[in-house]
Formats: structure tokens, C-alpha cells, sequence
């Protein structure tokens, strides 16, 4: 017999309470980081919220007007149409100001340059489209200028208001009395989701559009070429290269790929598809091009990774009912390794939708995207620029109107990620139901 | 070791050898499986049992660094011959393995899949009939009528094994190989499992790799021991139990080594 006390199993012993401890130290530790992850999380997606949301909002000002056949026949009949139909605005919001007490009349120049600018040619283009509505009275709502819609959030104060060419100080007075009227208003700017870039002194008009269809384009050319070529290497390699020093070799390579820089692959797509095979710049191809060779490593990883995952028992199973290799792949294994491929394949996606390096050296970047392309060839081939070049121009331009639109941009980004992701799941889901 | 050479050799092996790289697995193996009987191959775990079942219908070719000599005849036909497609071969010698692998997909479509690929069945009535009959043979027709869109990995265990031995004979193959295929089921599914193989013995030359002796006696007609990569004994299967002739096999039936 021992002599070693008998212990009870009430009392916690020093070794065990130690144990205990450690445990639950890592345990908050853990907690701690998930905390500083979430906080991480919630900083950032407030932040781009905060700066990119009035991007997304446009300051109006409604204007009434009344415009009979007379007036437009005059118009018409004046060498400088629109001007003409700005003037008949100018008589209507000195009607207004008379009606509200103020004693401020305005001219031409206030309405046509610094409230709402180039206001004519809507007008014009309005009775034109719109016959009927000639006599009748009409509200149009006019984007406001730069200055005035940044007076209206209160982003510009009336003490840093020196007389220019965009706003005079006296203007202010007839915009505070519209702003009492409830004429001037925060609208949602559909032109920012549907519109396309502008040049650098107009960022009020600038839109994501073009952009938006630019990376959509780009995005085809990469689920078209990377998601075979990728699953069809991957398959190669995973079920049927025999294990000898070449494959060996491909496999490092393929792993030292995945880690390469992206710009790296943009100067190699424009040394190959541009100065080589003399692709178009700034097209879309191209930019899918580049982004299919750096997303091809990510979708081979992922893909033999989920391949190796399928336990060997499937395969056996249909070899032993007499199936080939190749019908034991395809019918057995693929399908299962599809939840895995397609997760791949949405990360390398959204990797290739965010990128912005390799796209600045094939002339992507700084591109100025004024014009949806035609059709769909024209899609792939003409000049466009893509959304995270879109953010990386304006956030490089110096009016701060394109800061807010950058953010702006970069929430549009988010949604698309989103997007991708969620369909990624559900089609995840539906491969996983099967069985 | 004796040299057996009977007429009704459905399976001959002949100075087979099995090398795994460097590790010379299977040694000369010369052995005549009738056909219409139960074969069982019994020895101690990394005998080599597993790997000689496995060179039958050539699943070792799956494994890059095994290599095989010597012949092993089907019906007098070489199965290692240059001109023979492993494809058409594992039509011919079906296979259930030690572990339950139901694809997951619905019963019928478990068993339906090999006499699909081999276009066994003209059209849909014929490949019902197919699956019936196979789940009849493998005493699951009556678990399995009802739900046969069912997952098959929804089965229990011992279900599961019956399916898999449903679909190894959907094929009509002309051997069935088992490798351990009770070694995963509990006394009550095993029973099931070892009562089908006695009654797949009038269509099929069955041999079945087994860890269990009163297994191989009980289901077997005859027996072959193997240890350390050399048949030691190949004989009816009440002599091997009752009266061994090599030592080796009556160390291991009584229990000395293994």
C-alpha cells in the first residue's frame, strides 16, 4: 500500500484549478478577439456609410413653371434656344420672390450659372418629349449647384462665401428664402447608380455606371475562362497526372502564383495582351484577361483542396461497379466537390472585382468613362474603366464633391460583393440538398 | 505448398507477385477458385489478403506504386493482358468493400448506376426490374421498396452494406469480391449479410477476405490462409479448421499467432 493521502473529489487540487484557469483565459482571449474584430467591423462600416451615403442623395430645387405655346414658339424661334427658355424661368422666380416679401430680384446669370446650371437644354428637351404640357403648370426639379447644395447640407457656411463666379454672398439670400419655401430639397441621386463619369469640375453629375457594367463585363471574361481552365487543371492534376517531379512542379508553382503580386500580373498582361497580341486598352477583355491568370491559382487551390477532401471510398465504389476514372470524377466526385469548388471560385471573383493595380497598368485606370458601351461585343472590346478604378480616380481627383463619390462608389462595390457572396451560398445550398 | 489444378478453376492465379514500391507484398501466389463457391482468404492483419483480393478486379492499379506479376486467369483469360480495359473487368468481377460506401445519392439510383454506365438496361421498366431484382438478391427489397428515392446513406449500417452488395450485383457480374465486408456491422446485420452470401453462391463464385474464423467457417466451402505475403494453405474449408497440414495455419486457427 501507498502512502499517499486519499484525496476527495469535492476539493478542486491545485493542478486541476491551474487547468481550469488556462481554460478560461483562452477563452477570453478569444472573445476579446472576436470583440476587436467586430468593433474593427463596425468602425469601418460606419465610416464608409457616413462619408459615402450623401453620394448616393442630390440637392433639388423645384422650379414652377408655366409655359405657354407662345413662349415656346419665341424660344424656338431665337438663335439661342436654350437660353431662352432660362429666361422664362427667370421671370417665374422673380413672380415667386416678389409673392415671399423679398425685395432681391434676380437675373439670368443667377439661375444659369450658380443655382441650377445648364437648366435650359432639360427644359427645352422636356416640351419637346412632352407636347401636351405645354400651358400647363409644370415643376421641374433641377439638380442644384455644387456650392448651393453643399450651403444647403450645411457644409459651406455664408462667412466663407467670397463673391465668384459660382455664387456671389447676395445669392445666398434668395436661396435662404427658397430653402424657407421648401423648394430646395434632398432627393435620391439615381444619376449616381445610373450615370457615368464627368469631367474633374462637375462632380455633382459623376455616376458608377459605366463602371458597374465595366467590372460586370470584366467578371464574365473571368467566370468564363478561370472556372473551366481552373476546374479542368485542377481535375487533371488531383485525379489523373501521375505523381512524378513535373507535376510536383506545377503544383509549387501553382502555390507560389497564388502569392504573387497582382500588379505583377498587370504588367504581364500588358506586356501579352496589349503590346503583343494588341488588344484594345482599357477594355474590359483585357482586364478579365489579367484577372483570369490571378485568379486561376485561388480557383486551382480551392478546387483540388475540396477534390482531395471527397473520401477515397466514393471513388472505389464507382470503380468497383466497372465505372472510368473518368465517369467516377464527374458522376461521384465533382458534384461533391462542388460546395468547395464554388467557394473558390466566388473568392477569386470577389479577389478579381476589387483590384485595382493590375488594372492601372492596362490603362483601366484614370480612364474617363463617359459612355456606355453599344452592345455587347462593344462591352468587352471598347475602352472602360471598372468600379475599383472608378474609386481610385475620383478619390485622386482634387474636388472634394469626387471624395464623397469615391465613398460612394466604394459602398456600390460592397453591394456587389454581397451580391455575389449570397448567390454563392444559395447555390451552395442546392448543391449541398442533393444529398 | 501444394499446387492445385482443378477443372473447375473459375479464377486462376499463377506465380502472382504484388510489390508495393520496395515491399514485396504478395509472394508467388499460385491458387484455383471454383466457381459457385465460397472462397475465404483468412491470416492475420498485413497478410496480404486484401491486396491478392484486390489484384482480382485490378483496383490496384488505382494505387501508383503497386506493381503486379505474374498471371491471374478469368474463365483461362489473362485479366493483366495489355488488350483488357479494367473498365469492362470490374463489370465481370463485382467488388464490396470493408467499409459501408453507399454514393450518396437515393437507392434506387445506387443500384441503378452500374447497369446504367454499362447500358445493361434498354429502358426505364428494364432498369426497375434490374433494381429490384439486385435489392431482392440482397435481401433489401422489402426495407428499401417504399423509400427507394431515399438517400442510401440515410441506411443503417448493415442496410447500408446490403445496399452495396445490391449494387455489386446489378452489374450480373460473374465473381463477387468481399473485402471484410461484415468487419463494420454489428451480430445481427453480419448474420444478414453472411445468409446472403451463402445464397449469392448459386450465382456467383464469391471469395470474401475475413478477420473472423467462425466467419470463414461458416460461410465458406474453402479456404485459403495467408501470412506474411505466401498462401501457406489453400484446402476444403472443414480441413483447414479441422486438420491443417502446415503449422503456421494451425498456430493461427488456435489462436498462437496473428
Amino acid at each position: 500500500m501507498t502512502d499517499t493521502p486519499k484525496t476527495s473529489l469535492l476539493t478542486v487540487d491545485a493542478r486541476t484549478r491551474k487547468r481550469n484557469a488556462a481554460e478560461k483565459r483562452f477563452k477570453a482571449y478569444g472573445i476579446v478577439a472576436i470583440a476587436i474584430g467586430l468593433l474593427f467591423l463596425v468602425v469601418l462600416l460606419t465610416s464608409i456609410l457616413r462619408s459615402g451615403l450623401p453620394a448616393f442623395t442630390t440637392t433639388v430645387v423645384a422650379l414652377e413653371a408655366t409655359i405657354t405655346q407662345e413662349d415656346v414658339d419665341a424660344a424656338e424661334g431665337q438663335l439661342l434656344k436654350t437660353a431662352a427658355y432660362e429666361a422664362l424661368l427667370v421671370a417665374k422666380v422673380n413672380e415667386f420672390l416678389v409673392e415671399r416679401g423679398s425685395t432681391i430680384e434676380v437675373d439670368e446669370d443667377f439661375i444659369t450659372d450658380r443655382l441650377v446650371p445648364k437648366t435650359g437644354a432639360t427644359i427645352r428637351e422636356f416640351y419637346k418629349e412632352n407636347p401636351d404640357q405645354i400651358g400647363q403648370t409644370v415643376t421641374f426639379d433641377l439638380p442644384a449647384s455644387t456650392r448651393i447644395s453643399r450651403y444647403f447640407e450645411g457644409d459651406l457656411l455664408r462667412e466663407d462665401v467670397t463673391d465668384s463666379r459660382f455664387l456671389e454672398v447676395a445669392d445666398l439670400d434668395v436661396v435662404d428664402v427658397m430653402i424657407d419655401a421648401g423648394l430646395i430639397t434632398t432627393a435620391f441621386d439615381w444619376n449616381f447608380i445610373t450615370g457615368t463619369d464627368t469631367a474633374v469640375d462637375n462632380p455633382g453629375g459623376a455616376g458608377i455606371g459605366a463602371s458597374v457594367i465595366g467590372s460586370f463585363f470584366m467578371m464574365i471574361v473571368v467566370l468564363l475562362l478561370a472556372l473551366p481552365i481552373g476546374v479542368a487543371a485542377s481535375i487533371y492534376l488531383e485525379e489523373f497526372a501521375p505523381k512524378n517531379r513535373l507535376t510536383d512542379l506545377i503544383e509549387v508553382n501553382i502555390s507560389n502564383l497564388a502569392a504573387v503580386p497582382s500588379i505583377v500580373f498587370g504588367i504581364l498582361g500588358l506586356a501579352v495582351f496589349i503590346q503583343f497580341a494588341h488588344l484594345p486598352q482599357s477594355a474590359p477583355l483585357v482586364g478579365g484577361l489579367v484577372l483570369t491568370l490571378m485568379t486561376l491559382p485561388t480557383i486551382i487551390i480551392s478546387t483540388r483542396a475540396s477534390l482531395k477532401s471527397v473520401p477515397p471510398s466514393i471513388r472505389d465504389a464507382a470503380l468497383g461497379v466497372g465505372a472510368s476514372k473518368m465517369q467516377a470524377v464527374f458522376h461521384h466526385v465533382l458534384p461533391l466537390a462542388m460546395p468547395g469548388i464554388l467557394t473558390g471560385t466566388i473568392i477569386g471573383l470577389a479577389q478579381a472585382l476589387g483590384e485595382t493595380a493590375p488594372l492601372l497598368l492596362i490603362g483601366m485606370v484614370g480612364y474617363v468613362a463617359r459612355e456606355y458601351p453599344d452592345g455587347i461585343i462593344s462591352g468587352f472590346v471598347d475602352s472602360n474603366s471598372a468600379m475599383p478604378a472608378q474609386i481610385y480616380t475620383w478619390a485622386a481627383r482634387a474636388d472634394t464633391g469626387f471624395y464623397e463619390k469615391a465613398w460612394g462608389g466604394i459602398i456600390v462595390l460592397l453591394v456587389f460583393l454581397l451580391t455575389m457572396n449570397l448567390i454563392a451560398i444559395l447555390l451552395r445550398r442546392r448543391f449541398e440538398r442533393r444529398w | 505448398m501444394k499446387e492445385t489444378n482443378m477443372t473447375n478453376a473459375k479464377i486462376s492465379a499463377r506465380a502472382v507477385q504484388v510489390y508495393y514500391g520496395d515491399n514485396h507484398a504478395i509472394k508467388d501466389v499460385n491458387v484455383d477458385i471454383e466457381d459457385k463457391t465460397v472462397t475465404a482468404f483468412i491470416g492475420p492483419s498485413g497478410c496480404g489478403k486484401s491486396t491478392f483480393l484486390r489484384t482480382i478486379n485490378r483496383m490496384n492499379d488505382t494505387i501508383d506504386i503497386c506493381r503486379v506479376e505474374g498471371d491471374i486467369l478469368i474463365d483461362g483469360e489473362d485479366i493483366y493482358d495489355a488488350k483488357v480495359d479494367p473498365v469492362q473487368l470490374r463489370a465481370k468481377v463485382g467488388m464490396v468493400f470493408q467499409k459501408p460506401n453507399p454514393f450518396p445519392k437515393s437507392i434506387y439510383d445506387n443500384v441503378a448506376y452500374g447497369p446504367k454506365i454499362h447500358g445493361l438496361a434498354r429502358n426505364k421498366a428494364e432498369l426497375d426490374q434490374i433494381v429490384e431484382s439486385s435489392l431482392r438478391k440482397a435481401a433489401l427489397w422489402n426495407e428499401a421498396k417504399d423509400r427507394l428515392n431515399a438517400p442510401g446513406t440515410g441506411l443503417s449500417g448493415g442496410q447500408q452494406q446490403r445496399l452495396c452488395i445490391a449494387r455489386a450485383i446489378a452489374t450480373s457480374p460473374e465473381v463477387l469480391l468481399m473485402d471484410e465486408p461484415c468487419s463494420a456491422l454489428d451480430p445481427i446485420a453480419t448474420a444478414q449479410v453472411e445468409e446472403l452470401i451463402d445464397e449469392l453462391r448459386q450465382s456467383f463464385s464469391v471469395v470474401i477476405v475475413t478477420h473472423s474464423m467462425q466467419q470463414a467457417a461458416r460461410v465458406s466451402q474453402k479456404t485459403a490462409f495467408f501470412h506474411l505475403g505466401n498462401l501457406v494453405e489453400f484446402g476444403e474449408t472443414d480441413k483447414i479448421f479441422t486438420n491443417p497440414e502446415d503449422p503456421r495455419t494451425e498456430s493461427y486457427i488456435s489462436g498462437r499467432i496473428g
